[in-house]
């Protein structure tokens, strides 16, 4: 007897609990996810039109500040493995035999020798990872973006044998794993795909500018319209001397860098 | 004897019950109010997100074929308004969707596993389970 009155009370505030939560549920529109944002382009974009790119004036680059990195990576769940083999990066520090092993200058200075450089996915205008994709997984978009369309990649590696920089990398193991402070705002990727860059045209399609850039204490990073002659990258690439990554292979890199 | 026992059990039940929806409540309420003030808009469009793009029977049936449709216009050609059949505008993204819909946590997965189907998108996208 006694039990059955157990079975009853507990039924009861059962079916009291969810009661309560539906309502609860019912009560609350709030969203904390991201706000829907309008796109800064309202029709369908003119393929041509805007070329983006970006200027990087390595003498304000401070030695040892990552903040741009971090900035990138946080804001895109890009995965720490802190494994060298499994790392995943859009945007890193190497020093200047790597970033421009075959700048024509001999007989650096030892400064310049010395510093590191920002290397990240240098946007070509002539993208050899487009040409050898064969699912088209990793394009060419309207506005000079090399863009990755990660539903499309079947993870055969071909683009990051055909990228001369290396801005390329593969997920050997779930990404998701390796994310410390995950972002509700950017998706992940999943294990078998290949990452990189995308010049946050996720933040552009809102009208900010890339993380990096807005990161950088120093403003050492310009981002602009490359076909705009009056924007602030064409007026800096005409005021200074400039360089792009391994220049003579054709790829036409949109990152310069000012050294 | 007997019918007073069971009306003092049942005081205890509305009580307790009264209790806890209060305390859910509370929660809640604690949550909205640290919502972040939202990012401001773009003037030239209203994007209207507080009502489904098409109705539910529709969206039953073809809720794939919208979201493959949406994904590759706005990934590949930038193309991220929908314009709906009566004339409001809707930004392509999945957080469209669940900007509503993640109110019932098993929104996706209840037909899915009822109808066997396990599509990918949670492996990158939020679900409805994991949105905050």
């Amino acid at each position: 007897m006694m039990n059955e009155q157990r079975r009853e009370f507990i039924k009861k505030t059962a079916l009291g609990v969810l009661v309560g939560l539906g309502a609860a549920s019912g009560l609350v529109p709030a969203f904390s996810l991201e706000k829907t944002v309008l796109p800064v382009w309202d029709e369908k974009p003119v393929p041509g039109k805007i070329r983006w790119g970006m200027l990087i004036d390595t003498r304000k680059c401070k030695e040892g500040c990552q903040q741009c990195a971090a900035a990138c990576h946080h804001a895109h769940n890009v995965p720490d493995f802190r494994n060298k083999k499994d790392e995943i990066k859009w945007l890193w520090q190497n020093p200047y035999q790597k970033v421009f092993p075959t700048a024509s200058q001999q007989f650096v200075s030892k400064e310049i020798q010395d510093r590191s450089y920002l290397a990240l996915c240098n946007h070509c205008a002539e993208s050899p990872c487009t040409k050898a994709c064969p699912t088209e997984a990793t394009f060419k978009r309207w506005d000079g973006i090399v863009a990755m369309d990660y539903h499309r990649c079947i993870g055969c590696r071909f683009c990051m044998a055909a990228c001369p920089y290396g801005s390329r990398s593969f997920n050997w193991q779930d990404p998701r794993t390796a994310i410390h402070d995950p972002v509700t705002t950017y998706p992940t990727r999943e294990q078998g795909v290949v990452e990189k860059c995308n010049f946050c045209s996720d933040r552009l399609v809102k009208g900010q500018q890339p993380a990096c850039t807005e990161a950088c204490p120093e403003q050492a990073l310009t981002f602009g319209d490359l076909n705009d002659p009056r924007s602030d990258i064409r007026l800096l690439l005409e005021a200074n001397e400039t360089m792009q990554r391994k220049p003579e292979l054709g790829t036409k890199p949109s990152v310069f860098y000012i050294i | 004897m007997e019918v007073m026992m069971m009306s003092k059990k049942l005081l205890w039940i509305f009580a307790v019950t009264a209790m806890m929806l209060f305390a859910v409540l509370n929660v809640f309420r604690k949550g909205e109010a640290e919502t972040p003030p939202p990012l401001s808009v773009h003037k030239s469009v209203a994007i209207d997100s507080s009502k489904c793009i098409a109705p539910a029977s529709f969206m039953r049936a073809n809720h794939m074929q919208v979201l493959y449709e949406w994904r590759n216009s706005s990934v590949r050609t930038g193309n991220r308004v929908y314009i709906a059949s009566n004339g409001s505008k809707y930004e392509k993204s999945l957080n469209t969707c669940l900007g509503c819909h993640s109110n019932n946590r098993l929104f996706c997965f209840n037909c899915h596993s009822y109808a066997n189907v396990k599509p990918k998108c949670w492996n990158c996208h939020l679900s409805p389970m994991e949105t905050p």
